[in-house]
């Protein structure tokens, strides 16, 4: 090992015994640290934007699920939306970790090489379809199969809290909203996992077969243990997506200034994100202005800590490093 | 039988698929599966014509009873250890052709609806004096595909170098906060759209700094494709070789001159694709552009002075009217930026494919 370290002494040592390369460094230098100057400038802006509203409003802020400047004292909150951020993403990853596994393993250890890169293809293509077109499909396409397929839920199972619906709604629910995330976060965890179960040492999994495994004992006992840490970054990575996503559940899920707590097929919901958009247009003053920075606020700061600790995930396991 | 050792086996034996040893079959296997894959399908298609379940309920029913008979097929070849393969395999088939069916049906629905909006007046006109309900003979797009083009260029001025600068940063400097860089690039790049878009409002639209206008998206795009760029183009220069660098250091020639005359040629076509990737990144955002780059129905070319509209606002702003042909025009408009999007997709891949020359 000591030929690249070498090496690397040496290039460190070319790269400052020059005036002019002297001065690229330094700009080289300060340009990638743009990337870290950027995030604290949102976290200082906007935080300095979310101190007045907490120094008039206090916790309450954070735990009210309200949004009325009306009365006096107004009566502001985020805690529904918060809330609903967290049970549509939840919905989307109870409905797009099993795909996403059963998608990579099909692609990684089942289908026949041309077929896996038609898939592998098609998934980054879905990757790269804007928000907003998957919006506009999800209004015209989906929400009416979606309606039947939640009636049907309703009619079969409703005896389980979850698919409760009491108004007869089927649209607008947090379900469409979550199935519309789960599709933008399949192919983000796919990608992943991917990789990680690609990564499987051939030994490991020809050892497992020569020791008379059948192909669910291998997944089970080699390959999904290897590639853990890679499969739960990736899932966090998708969670990150799927609280930051605003345009395509503006679309299609009714927001309601109340916390829906568990009922994925009743109308109504809330999101941080598809609030900041509904409210901007038709903000009342300065003062509502304040309010969705500093939901904005919170919003940025809770994608930040997933995404911080997916990445730290990812790249332990070695993705990043290659 | 015997077979004697014979070296020249060996490239042959290597070449074999190692990590698919499923992949052999036996007769008995594939007249199992066969059975395992018509008879269900007959029984759905027999309630479907002749039963009153309705047809979503059938469907729904259609992959446990797959899985009963894949579940039945693989007991009687391959005893009670197949079924756990049977169910994997059924399910994984299954999630398949769930994302296949997803996405020909965005792609059906876009050309199905979007090909009545196109026309030439609509690719080459304005939106001035159209409301919703104005037919669809009126009216068109031009002025928001012109500031989505604007407001990608902008954001590519900006975020291009910074982005290849931290790469460069990464694999040719080599300072000691490498790992610390990257962490930030990948953080950000989690960043939310709308956040983007808060931060530019708040520090320079809200402060009276600059105007909302095709300059304020162009910013909040850029802090979209940054992570993007960076990311890419730092795989990209990893790829090229060291012997390049330290043959070009050995020739006497700088730091600086290594890295512009020999390493980022090298590495052109990758980055490029980096940058399409980046493009591709941000085209379709639409959060950040209604809080700083708004929306005008008239065509607008200066950047700094006006809002201007962009092809993810007007869909946005035609979704969910009332008028059809309103509607119309929203498929079109995102029939239009998706063809944008897959041409720069194709682009990425077909060049991608040979990083570095």
């Amino acid at each position: 090992m000591a030929t690249p370290d070498l090496q690397q002494r040496d290039l460190q040592a070319a790269a400052t015994s020059h005036r002019g390369d002297r001065v690229f460094n330094r700009a080289i230098t300060v340009a990638a640290f743009i990337s870290l100057i950027i995030l604290a400038g949102i976290a200082i802006f906007l935080g300095a934007q979310a101190l007045p509203v907490f120094q008039e409003l206090g916790f309450s802020f954070l735990t009210t699920t309200a949004w009325d400047l009306t009365t006096d004292p107004v009566s502001v909150g985020i805690f529904g939306m918060l809330y609903g951020s967290i049970l549509l993403s939840v919905v989307a990853l109870v409905i797009a970790v099993p795909a996403s596994l059963l998608l990579s393993i099909f692609i990684v250890f089942l289908a026949p090489k041309k077929l896996a890169s038609i898939l592998t293809n098609s998934i980054d293509l879905m990757a790269a379809i804007p928000s907003v077109i998957l919006g506009l499909w999800a209004f015209y396409v989906l929400n009416p199969q979606a309606e039947e397929w939640q009636r049907l839920l309703n009619e079969y199972l409703g005896w389980i809290p979850f698919f409760e619906n009491a108004s007869g709604n089927f649209l607008g629910t947090p379900f469409i909203a979550g199935f519309v995330l789960a599709i933008m976060v399949i192919p983000i965890t796919t990608s992943v996992t991917r990789e990680v179960l690609g990564r499987t040492p051939p030994d490991l999994i020809n050892a497992a077969e020569a020791l008379g495994c059948s192909m669910w004992t291998m997944l089970r006992y080699v390959a999904l243990p290897y590639g853990r840490g890679g499969i739960v970054g990736g899932v966090m990575l998708g969670l990150g997506r799927a609280l930051g996503e605003t345009i395509a559940v503006f679309f299609v899920l009714k927001l309601v200034y109340d916390t829906n707590w568990y009922h994925v097929i009743e109308s109504g919901g809330g999101s941080v994100a598809t609030l900041i958009v509904s409210r901007f247009g038709e903000a009342s003053g300065p003062f509502e202005v304040q309010l969705l920075l500093a939901a904005g606020f919170f919003l940025f700061l809770m994608t930040l800590i997933v995404n911080m600790i997916a990445n730290l995930i990812v790249s332990r396991t070695g993705r990043l490093k290659k | 039988m015997t077979t004697l050792f014979d070296p020249s086996r060996i490239p042959t034996l290597q070449q074999q698929e190692r990590t698919r040893p499923w992949s052999k079959r036996t007769k008995k296997f594939d007249v199992s599966v066969a059975l395992a894959v018509i008879v269900p399908l007959l029984i759905v298609v027999a309630m479907f014509q002749f039963s009153d379940i309705p047809d979503a309920l059938v469907m729904v029913i259609y992959l446990p009873l797959q899985l009963i008979a894949s579940g039945i097929a693989a007991y009687l070849t391959k005893g009670k250890r197949g079924i756990g393969d049977s169910l994997i395999i059924v399910n994984a088939i299954g999630a398949s052709i769930f994302s296949f069916v997803v996405i020909i049906s965005v792609i059906w629905s876009l050309l199905s609806h979007g090909i009545k909006a196109l026309s030439i007046p609509f690719l080459t006109q304005n939106s001035t004096y159209i409301s919703p309900s104005t037919p669809l003979e009126y009216g068109g797009i031009a002025h928001a595909a012109l500031g989505t083009l604007l407001i990608v260029a902008i954001s590519a001025l900006i975020a291009v170098p910074i982005g290849i600068a931290t790469a460069i940063y990464i694999t040719e400097v080599r300072g000691r906060a490498v790992p610390y860089v990257r962490f930030f690039v990948q953080s950000m790049s989690g960043v939310p759209s709308v956040v983007a878009g808060l931060f530019i409002l708040t520090t320079l639209i809200l402060t009276g700094a600059i105007n909302t206008s095709a300059f304020a998206g162009g910013l909040a795009y850029a802090i979209l494709m940054l992570p993007t760029v960076a990311r890419t183009a730092e795989e990209v220069l990893r790829l090229v070789p060291d012997d390049l660098r330290t043959g070009a250091l050995a020739l006497g020639s700088t730091r600086a001159r290594t890295v512009f005359q020999v390493v980022l040629p090298a590495a052109k076509t990758g980055i490029v694709t980096a940058i399409i990737l980046g493009v591709a990144r941000v085209i379709g955002e639409t959060a950040p552009l209604l809080m700083t780059a708004g929306k005008n129905d008239a065509t607008v070319t200066n950047p700094f002075s006006d809002p201007i509209s962009t092809l993810p606002v007007s869909i946005f702003e035609n979704v969910a009217q009332p008028y059809p042909d309103a509607v119309t025009r929203a498929w079109g408009s995102a029939l239009i930026l998706m063809v944008v999007v897959a041409i720069l997709f194709t682009a990425a891949r077909l060049i991608g494919r040979n990083k570095v020359k």
